[in-house]
Protein backbone atom coordinates (compact mmCIF):
# COMPACT_ATOMS: atom_id res chain seq x y z
CA UNK A 1 0.00 0.00 0.00
CA UNK A 2 1.73 3.17 1.32
CA UNK A 3 1.80 5.16 -1.95
CA UNK A 4 -1.95 4.79 -2.36
CA UNK A 5 -2.80 6.02 1.13
CA UNK A 6 -3.78 9.53 2.18
CA UNK A 7 -1.36 9.25 5.10
CA UNK A 8 1.60 9.11 2.74
CA UNK A 9 0.72 12.39 1.05
CA UNK A 10 -0.76 14.35 3.97
CA UNK A 11 1.54 13.31 6.82
CA UNK A 12 4.80 12.60 5.03
CA UNK A 13 5.33 13.70 1.44
CA UNK A 14 3.90 17.21 1.38
CA UNK A 15 5.11 18.33 4.85
CA UNK A 16 8.58 16.87 4.33
CA UNK A 17 9.02 18.25 0.82
CA UNK A 18 7.86 21.75 1.86
CA UNK A 19 10.04 21.73 4.98
CA UNK A 20 13.01 20.47 2.96
CA UNK A 21 12.69 23.30 0.47
CA UNK A 22 12.25 25.95 3.16
CA UNK A 23 15.18 24.72 5.26
CA UNK A 24 18.73 26.07 5.00
CA UNK A 25 21.08 23.63 3.18
CA UNK A 26 22.83 22.39 6.36
CA UNK A 27 19.50 21.26 7.83
CA UNK A 28 18.07 19.59 4.72
CA UNK A 29 19.60 16.14 5.33
CA UNK A 30 18.10 16.15 8.82
CA UNK A 31 14.66 16.98 7.41
CA UNK A 32 14.94 13.87 5.25
CA UNK A 33 16.20 11.81 8.19
CA UNK A 34 13.32 12.95 10.40
CA UNK A 35 10.73 12.37 7.66
CA UNK A 36 12.25 9.02 6.69
CA UNK A 37 12.45 7.76 10.28
CA UNK A 38 8.84 8.72 11.01
CA UNK A 39 7.79 7.16 7.68
CA UNK A 40 9.55 3.90 8.55
CA UNK A 41 8.11 3.77 12.06
CA UNK A 42 4.57 4.69 10.98
CA UNK A 43 4.26 2.27 8.06
CA UNK A 44 6.16 -0.54 9.79
CA UNK A 45 3.81 -0.22 12.75
CA UNK A 46 0.59 0.11 10.75
CA UNK A 47 1.32 -2.06 7.70
CA UNK A 48 3.64 -4.73 9.13
CA UNK A 49 1.88 -4.97 12.43
CA UNK A 50 3.68 -3.82 15.48
CA UNK A 51 6.61 -2.52 17.40
CA UNK A 52 9.13 -5.19 16.42
CA UNK A 53 9.07 -4.38 12.66
CA UNK A 54 9.25 -0.69 13.57
CA UNK A 55 12.23 -1.36 15.83
CA UNK A 56 14.12 -2.66 12.79
CA UNK A 57 14.92 0.97 12.08
CA UNK A 58 17.66 0.43 14.64
CA UNK A 59 19.25 -2.22 12.43
CA UNK A 60 19.46 0.14 9.46
CA UNK A 61 20.77 2.95 11.67
CA UNK A 62 23.44 0.54 12.93
CA UNK A 63 24.43 -0.36 9.38
CA UNK A 64 24.59 3.34 8.53
CA UNK A 65 26.80 4.11 11.52
CA UNK A 66 29.23 1.29 10.73
CA UNK A 67 29.54 2.71 7.23
CA UNK A 68 31.34 5.70 8.75
CA UNK A 69 34.40 3.46 9.16
CA UNK A 70 34.65 2.59 5.47
CA UNK A 71 37.81 3.81 3.77
CA UNK A 72 39.31 3.17 0.33
CA UNK A 73 41.09 -0.23 0.24
CA UNK A 74 40.04 -0.94 3.84
CA UNK A 75 38.94 -4.54 4.55
CA UNK A 76 36.24 -3.32 6.92
CA UNK A 77 34.09 -2.43 3.90
CA UNK A 78 33.56 -6.17 3.43
CA UNK A 79 32.13 -6.32 6.96
CA UNK A 80 29.50 -3.86 5.77
CA UNK A 81 28.72 -6.02 2.74
CA UNK A 82 28.54 -9.17 4.86
CA UNK A 83 26.29 -7.70 7.53
CA UNK A 84 23.88 -6.42 4.86
CA UNK A 85 23.78 -9.82 3.16
CA UNK A 86 23.44 -11.75 6.44
CA UNK A 87 20.57 -9.56 7.64
CA UNK A 88 18.77 -10.01 4.32
CA UNK A 89 19.37 -13.76 4.52
CA UNK A 90 17.99 -14.04 8.04
CA UNK A 91 14.86 -12.00 7.42
CA UNK A 92 14.02 -13.03 3.89
CA UNK A 93 15.52 -16.47 3.23
CA UNK A 94 15.82 -18.25 6.58
CA UNK A 95 12.67 -20.36 6.20
CA UNK A 96 13.37 -20.97 2.51
CA UNK A 97 16.82 -22.42 3.16
CA UNK A 98 15.65 -24.29 6.25
CA UNK A 99 13.08 -26.06 4.08
CA UNK A 100 15.84 -27.01 1.64
CA UNK A 101 18.55 -27.92 4.16
CA UNK A 102 16.32 -29.88 6.56
CA UNK A 103 14.43 -31.51 3.71
CA UNK A 104 14.05 -34.91 5.41
CA UNK A 105 13.80 -33.71 9.00
CA UNK A 106 10.45 -33.86 10.74
CA UNK A 107 11.24 -30.93 13.02
CA UNK A 108 12.59 -28.03 10.99
CA UNK A 109 14.01 -24.94 12.75
CA UNK A 110 11.57 -22.56 11.08
CA UNK A 111 11.23 -18.96 12.20
CA UNK A 112 7.52 -19.13 12.83
CA UNK A 113 6.87 -15.40 13.20
CA UNK A 114 9.17 -14.31 10.39
CA UNK A 115 8.56 -10.89 8.88
CA UNK A 116 10.29 -8.63 6.39
CA UNK A 117 11.42 -5.23 7.67
CA UNK A 118 10.15 -2.46 5.45
CA UNK A 119 12.35 -2.02 2.38
CA UNK A 120 15.09 -4.43 3.49
CA UNK A 121 15.66 -5.78 -0.04
CA UNK A 122 16.35 -2.27 -1.33
CA UNK A 123 18.25 -1.09 1.76
CA UNK A 124 20.58 -4.05 1.24
CA UNK A 125 21.46 -3.00 -2.31
CA UNK A 126 22.22 0.56 -1.27
CA UNK A 127 24.34 -0.55 1.70
CA UNK A 128 26.35 -2.92 -0.51
CA UNK A 129 26.74 -0.26 -3.22
CA UNK A 130 28.14 2.24 -0.72
CA UNK A 131 30.49 -0.25 0.96
CA UNK A 132 31.94 -1.49 -2.34
CA UNK A 133 32.27 1.97 -3.87
CA UNK A 134 33.94 3.32 -0.72
CA UNK A 135 36.41 0.43 -0.78
CA UNK A 136 37.20 1.15 -4.41
CA UNK A 137 37.46 4.88 -3.73
CA UNK A 138 34.66 5.64 -6.15
CA UNK A 139 32.62 7.78 -3.80
CA UNK A 140 33.32 10.29 -1.08
CA UNK A 141 32.17 9.54 2.44
CA UNK A 142 29.96 12.56 2.97
CA UNK A 143 28.78 13.36 6.49
CA UNK A 144 26.76 11.00 8.67
CA UNK A 145 23.73 13.22 8.05
CA UNK A 146 24.18 13.05 4.29
CA UNK A 147 24.56 9.27 4.34
CA UNK A 148 21.54 8.81 6.59
CA UNK A 149 19.56 11.09 4.26
CA UNK A 150 20.60 8.84 1.35
CA UNK A 151 19.44 5.72 3.19
CA UNK A 152 16.28 7.17 4.75
CA UNK A 153 15.04 9.15 1.72
CA UNK A 154 11.52 7.76 1.98
CA UNK A 155 10.25 8.12 -1.61
CA UNK A 156 12.67 5.35 -2.59
CA UNK A 157 12.86 3.51 0.71
CA UNK A 158 10.33 0.75 0.17
CA UNK A 159 10.83 -0.41 -3.42
CA UNK A 160 13.40 1.81 -5.09
CA UNK A 161 14.43 2.95 -7.63
CA UNK A 162 17.83 1.91 -6.30
CA UNK A 163 19.88 5.09 -5.94
CA UNK A 164 23.62 5.71 -6.16
CA UNK A 165 25.31 7.82 -3.50
CA UNK A 166 27.53 9.63 -6.02
CA UNK A 167 24.45 10.87 -7.86
CA UNK A 168 22.36 11.59 -4.77
CA UNK A 169 24.93 13.64 -2.84
CA UNK A 170 25.38 16.50 -5.35
CA UNK A 171 21.61 16.86 -5.61
CA UNK A 172 21.32 16.98 -1.84
CA UNK A 173 23.93 19.72 -1.65
CA UNK A 174 22.81 21.69 -4.71
CA UNK A 175 20.93 24.94 -4.52
CA UNK A 176 17.24 24.25 -4.96
CA UNK A 177 15.64 26.07 -7.83
CA UNK A 178 12.62 25.75 -10.04
CA UNK A 179 10.17 24.98 -7.26
CA UNK A 180 7.16 25.52 -9.60
CA UNK A 181 8.66 23.38 -12.36
CA UNK A 182 9.62 20.57 -9.97
CA UNK A 183 6.19 20.52 -8.32
CA UNK A 184 4.40 20.73 -11.66
CA UNK A 185 6.27 17.78 -13.10
CA UNK A 186 6.31 15.89 -9.80
CA UNK A 187 2.55 16.17 -9.25
CA UNK A 188 1.90 15.19 -12.89
CA UNK A 189 4.09 12.12 -12.44
CA UNK A 190 2.38 11.12 -9.18
CA UNK A 191 -1.12 11.52 -10.64
CA UNK A 192 -0.08 9.50 -13.70
CA UNK A 193 1.30 6.76 -11.47
CA UNK A 194 -1.86 6.60 -9.35
CA UNK A 195 -4.09 6.56 -12.46
CA UNK A 196 -1.97 3.79 -13.98
CA UNK A 197 -2.12 1.78 -10.77
CA UNK A 198 -5.87 2.10 -10.18
CA UNK A 199 -7.23 2.12 -13.73
CA UNK A 200 -4.96 -0.48 -15.33
CA UNK A 201 -3.00 -2.59 -12.82
CA UNK A 202 -5.83 -3.06 -10.34
CA UNK A 203 -8.39 -3.72 -13.08
CA UNK A 204 -6.18 -6.48 -14.51
CA UNK A 205 -6.24 -8.21 -11.12
CA UNK A 206 -9.67 -9.60 -12.06
CA UNK A 207 -7.92 -11.64 -14.78
CA UNK A 208 -4.69 -12.50 -13.00
CA UNK A 209 -6.60 -13.95 -10.03
CA UNK A 210 -7.42 -16.90 -12.30
CA UNK A 211 -3.80 -18.05 -12.30
CA UNK A 212 -4.43 -20.95 -9.91
CA UNK A 213 -4.71 -24.71 -10.38
CA UNK A 214 -8.50 -24.87 -10.05
CA UNK A 215 -9.21 -22.19 -12.65
CA UNK A 216 -6.46 -23.33 -15.03
CA UNK A 217 -7.84 -26.90 -14.94
CA UNK A 218 -11.29 -25.93 -16.19
CA UNK A 219 -10.42 -22.95 -18.41
CA UNK A 220 -10.61 -22.94 -22.17
CA UNK A 221 -7.00 -23.23 -23.41
CA UNK A 222 -7.42 -20.13 -25.55
CA UNK A 223 -7.93 -17.97 -22.46
CA UNK A 224 -4.73 -19.12 -20.70
CA UNK A 225 -2.28 -16.93 -22.65
CA UNK A 226 -4.58 -13.95 -22.06
CA UNK A 227 -4.44 -14.47 -18.30
CA UNK A 228 -0.65 -14.63 -18.45
CA UNK A 229 -0.53 -11.58 -20.69
CA UNK A 230 -2.76 -9.78 -18.19
CA UNK A 231 -0.20 -10.60 -15.49
CA UNK A 232 2.62 -9.28 -17.70
CA UNK A 233 0.74 -6.03 -18.18
CA UNK A 234 -0.27 -5.85 -14.55
CA UNK A 235 3.23 -6.23 -13.15
CA UNK A 236 4.53 -3.66 -15.63
CA UNK A 237 1.84 -1.07 -14.94
CA UNK A 238 1.92 -1.79 -11.22
CA UNK A 239 5.66 -1.41 -10.73
CA UNK A 240 6.11 1.38 -13.24
CA UNK A 241 3.23 3.18 -11.48
CA UNK A 242 5.06 2.68 -8.20
CA UNK A 243 8.24 4.05 -9.76
CA UNK A 244 6.32 7.01 -11.21
CA UNK A 245 5.06 7.91 -7.75
CA UNK A 246 8.51 7.45 -6.18
CA UNK A 247 10.22 9.57 -8.84
CA UNK A 248 7.46 12.19 -8.73
CA UNK A 249 7.67 12.32 -4.93
CA UNK A 250 11.45 12.81 -5.07
CA UNK A 251 10.92 15.59 -7.60
CA UNK A 252 8.86 17.50 -5.02
CA UNK A 253 12.04 17.62 -2.93
CA UNK A 254 13.97 18.76 -6.02
CA UNK A 255 16.01 15.53 -6.00
CA UNK A 256 16.03 13.57 -9.27
CA UNK A 257 16.37 9.81 -8.87
CA UNK A 258 17.05 7.11 -11.48
CA UNK A 259 14.37 5.95 -13.89
CA UNK A 260 13.22 2.34 -13.64
CA UNK A 261 11.36 1.67 -16.89
CA UNK A 262 11.79 2.77 -20.49
CA UNK A 263 9.17 0.97 -22.59
CA UNK A 264 10.52 -2.55 -21.98
CA UNK A 265 7.74 -4.28 -23.91
CA UNK A 266 8.71 -2.41 -27.09
CA UNK A 267 12.23 -3.85 -27.15
CA UNK A 268 13.37 -6.22 -29.87
CA UNK A 269 15.66 -8.55 -27.94
CA UNK A 270 15.85 -9.90 -24.41
CA UNK A 271 19.09 -8.05 -23.60
CA UNK A 272 17.42 -4.76 -24.55
CA UNK A 273 14.38 -5.79 -22.52
CA UNK A 274 16.54 -6.04 -19.41
CA UNK A 275 18.19 -2.68 -20.14
CA UNK A 276 14.70 -1.14 -20.08
CA UNK A 277 13.01 -3.18 -17.31
CA UNK A 278 13.71 -2.30 -13.67
CA UNK A 279 16.71 -0.34 -14.90
CA UNK A 280 18.09 0.56 -11.49
CA UNK A 281 18.15 -3.14 -10.49
CA UNK A 282 19.69 -4.27 -13.77
CA UNK A 283 22.44 -1.69 -13.54
CA UNK A 284 23.09 -2.62 -9.89
CA UNK A 285 23.38 -6.31 -10.83
CA UNK A 286 25.71 -5.41 -13.68
CA UNK A 287 28.01 -3.35 -11.44
CA UNK A 288 28.01 -5.49 -8.29
CA UNK A 289 27.49 -9.04 -9.57
CA UNK A 290 28.12 -9.48 -13.30
CA UNK A 291 31.27 -7.35 -13.66
CA UNK A 292 32.91 -8.62 -10.42
CA UNK A 293 32.32 -12.16 -11.72
CA UNK A 294 34.36 -11.22 -14.77
CA UNK A 295 31.60 -9.86 -16.98
CA UNK A 296 32.29 -10.30 -20.66
CA UNK A 297 36.10 -10.22 -20.31
CA UNK A 298 36.48 -13.93 -19.64
CA UNK A 299 36.23 -17.06 -21.75
CA UNK A 300 32.94 -17.51 -23.66
CA UNK A 301 31.87 -20.35 -21.39
CA UNK A 302 32.44 -18.25 -18.29
CA UNK A 303 30.49 -15.35 -19.80
CA UNK A 304 27.42 -17.57 -20.17
CA UNK A 305 27.91 -18.79 -16.61
CA UNK A 306 28.18 -15.17 -15.40
CA UNK A 307 24.98 -14.21 -17.20
CA UNK A 308 23.05 -17.14 -15.74
CA UNK A 309 24.49 -16.62 -12.25
CA UNK A 310 23.52 -12.93 -12.34
CA UNK A 311 19.98 -13.73 -13.38
CA UNK A 312 19.70 -16.48 -10.78
CA UNK A 313 20.65 -13.95 -8.10
CA UNK A 314 18.09 -11.57 -9.58
CA UNK A 315 15.50 -14.34 -9.37
CA UNK A 316 16.21 -15.32 -5.76
CA UNK A 317 16.28 -11.65 -4.76
CA UNK A 318 12.76 -11.24 -6.09
CA UNK A 319 11.44 -13.89 -3.75
CA UNK A 320 12.35 -16.79 -1.51
CA UNK A 321 10.94 -19.59 -3.66
CA UNK A 322 12.00 -22.13 -6.26
CA UNK A 323 9.66 -20.45 -8.76
CA UNK A 324 11.72 -17.25 -8.56
CA UNK A 325 14.91 -19.27 -9.08
CA UNK A 326 13.34 -20.77 -12.22
CA UNK A 327 12.24 -17.30 -13.36
CA UNK A 328 15.84 -16.10 -13.05
CA UNK A 329 17.07 -19.21 -14.84
CA UNK A 330 14.53 -18.64 -17.63
CA UNK A 331 15.91 -15.18 -18.30
CA UNK A 332 19.52 -16.26 -17.83
CA UNK A 333 19.11 -18.97 -20.46
CA UNK A 334 17.23 -16.57 -22.77
CA UNK A 335 20.04 -14.02 -22.45
CA UNK A 336 22.59 -16.75 -23.11
CA UNK A 337 20.78 -17.91 -26.23
CA UNK A 338 20.50 -14.33 -27.44
CA UNK A 339 24.22 -13.79 -26.85
CA UNK A 340 25.14 -16.98 -28.71
CA UNK A 341 22.86 -16.04 -31.61
CA UNK A 342 24.38 -12.57 -31.85
CA UNK A 343 27.88 -14.07 -32.00
CA UNK A 344 26.78 -16.11 -35.00
CA UNK A 345 24.68 -13.39 -36.63
CA UNK A 346 25.60 -9.80 -35.69
CA UNK A 347 22.82 -7.20 -35.79
CA UNK A 348 22.32 -5.98 -39.37
CA UNK A 349 22.57 -2.21 -40.01
CA UNK A 350 18.98 -1.74 -41.11
CA UNK A 351 16.89 -4.81 -40.36
CA UNK A 352 13.71 -5.06 -42.45
CA UNK A 353 10.42 -4.28 -40.65
CA UNK A 354 9.32 -7.92 -40.80
CA UNK A 355 12.51 -8.97 -39.06
CA UNK A 356 12.09 -6.24 -36.44
CA UNK A 357 8.52 -7.29 -35.80
CA UNK A 358 9.58 -10.93 -35.46
CA UNK A 359 12.30 -9.94 -32.98
CA UNK A 360 9.85 -7.86 -30.98
CA UNK A 361 7.29 -10.68 -30.91
CA UNK A 362 9.85 -13.24 -29.78
CA UNK A 363 11.07 -10.93 -27.02
CA UNK A 364 7.53 -10.11 -25.91
CA UNK A 365 6.50 -13.78 -25.80
CA UNK A 366 9.70 -14.83 -23.99
CA UNK A 367 9.31 -12.16 -21.30
CA UNK A 368 5.63 -12.90 -20.81
CA UNK A 369 6.02 -16.69 -20.67
CA UNK A 370 8.61 -16.11 -17.96
CA UNK A 371 5.97 -14.42 -15.79
CA UNK A 372 4.38 -17.85 -15.30
CA UNK A 373 7.21 -18.68 -12.86
CA UNK A 374 6.98 -15.26 -11.23
CA UNK A 375 3.23 -15.33 -10.68
CA UNK A 376 2.67 -18.96 -9.72
CA UNK A 377 4.41 -21.62 -7.65
CA UNK A 378 6.36 -24.25 -9.58
CA UNK A 379 3.62 -26.87 -9.50
CA UNK A 380 0.99 -24.41 -10.79
CA UNK A 381 3.31 -22.93 -13.41
CA UNK A 382 4.19 -26.37 -14.81
CA UNK A 383 0.50 -27.30 -14.84
CA UNK A 384 -0.20 -24.02 -16.66
CA UNK A 385 2.40 -24.86 -19.34
CA UNK A 386 1.06 -28.41 -19.67
CA UNK A 387 -2.47 -27.15 -20.23
CA UNK A 388 -1.24 -24.39 -22.55
CA UNK A 389 0.95 -26.54 -24.80
CA UNK A 390 -0.34 -30.10 -24.37
CA UNK A 391 -4.00 -29.79 -23.49
CA UNK B 1 10.87 11.29 -35.99
CA UNK B 2 9.15 7.91 -36.14
CA UNK B 3 5.48 7.91 -35.10
CA UNK B 4 6.13 5.40 -32.31
CA UNK B 5 8.96 7.50 -30.89
CA UNK B 6 6.80 10.61 -31.08
CA UNK B 7 3.97 8.80 -29.31
CA UNK B 8 6.16 7.49 -26.49
CA UNK B 9 7.79 10.89 -25.96
CA UNK B 10 4.40 12.59 -25.94
CA UNK B 11 3.12 10.13 -23.32
CA UNK B 12 6.27 10.67 -21.26
CA UNK B 13 5.69 14.44 -21.39
CA UNK B 14 2.03 14.10 -20.42
CA UNK B 15 3.00 11.65 -17.67
CA UNK B 16 5.60 13.96 -16.15
CA UNK B 17 8.61 11.83 -17.10
CA UNK B 18 9.96 14.33 -19.64
CA UNK B 19 10.13 18.06 -19.07
CA UNK B 20 10.06 18.93 -22.75
CA UNK B 21 7.50 17.81 -25.33
CA UNK B 22 8.62 16.22 -28.60
CA UNK B 23 8.79 18.35 -31.70
CA UNK B 24 5.43 19.03 -33.31
CA UNK B 25 3.62 18.47 -30.02
CA UNK B 26 0.47 20.66 -30.01
CA UNK B 27 1.28 24.06 -28.48
CA UNK B 28 -1.52 23.96 -25.94
CA UNK B 29 0.47 23.25 -22.81
CA UNK B 30 -0.64 26.26 -20.80
CA UNK B 31 -1.98 26.35 -17.24
CA UNK B 32 -5.52 25.62 -18.42
CA UNK B 33 -4.34 22.54 -20.31
CA UNK B 34 -2.53 21.17 -17.29
CA UNK B 35 -5.46 21.98 -15.04
CA UNK B 36 -7.76 19.96 -17.30
CA UNK B 37 -5.19 17.15 -17.56
CA UNK B 38 -4.78 16.93 -13.79
CA UNK B 39 -8.57 16.93 -13.54
CA UNK B 40 -8.84 14.01 -15.96
CA UNK B 41 -6.19 12.04 -14.06
CA UNK B 42 -7.87 12.82 -10.74
CA UNK B 43 -11.23 11.69 -12.14
CA UNK B 44 -9.70 8.41 -13.34
CA UNK B 45 -8.13 7.90 -9.91
CA UNK B 46 -11.44 8.65 -8.18
CA UNK B 47 -13.37 6.28 -10.47
CA UNK B 48 -11.04 3.33 -10.05
CA UNK B 49 -9.67 3.70 -6.52
CA UNK B 50 -10.83 1.59 -3.62
CA UNK B 51 -9.91 -1.77 -5.09
CA UNK B 52 -7.34 -2.00 -2.33
CA UNK B 53 -4.74 -4.10 -4.10
CA UNK B 54 -1.17 -3.92 -2.92
CA UNK B 55 1.74 -2.87 -5.04
CA UNK B 56 3.31 -6.13 -6.20
CA UNK B 57 6.90 -5.22 -5.55
CA UNK B 58 6.50 -4.17 -1.92
CA UNK B 59 5.61 -7.54 -0.49
CA UNK B 60 7.52 -9.92 -2.67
Amino acid sequence: MIFNTWAYYLFFLIPSAVLFRLSPPRLRPWVIILGGSLFFLFFSYTALGGLIPAACLGIFLWESITSRFYRPKFWFCWVGVMQAVILLFVFKYWNFFVALAWFHAEQKPYWTHAFLPLGISFFTFEFIHYAVDRKQGETEAGTLGEYLAFILFFPTMVAGPIKRYQQFLPKLRAELAEWPQDWHRGITRILTGLAKKFAIADVLTAYTNHLNVADIAVANRAILPLWLLAYGMKIYTDFSAYSDIAIGSARLFGIPIPENFDWPYLQTNIAQFWRHWHISLTSWLMDYVYIPLGGSRVSPGRVYLNVITTMLISGIWHGAGINFVLWGLWHGVALGIHRAYRRLRPVPQNPPPVSQFGSWLLTFVTANLGWAFFSMDVHTALFFFRRLFVG
Amino acid sequence: MKPLTWLTQSLEFLGGANDMPPVAFPAITNALFWGVWWGVLSLVIYMFCGQSSKFIYIDF
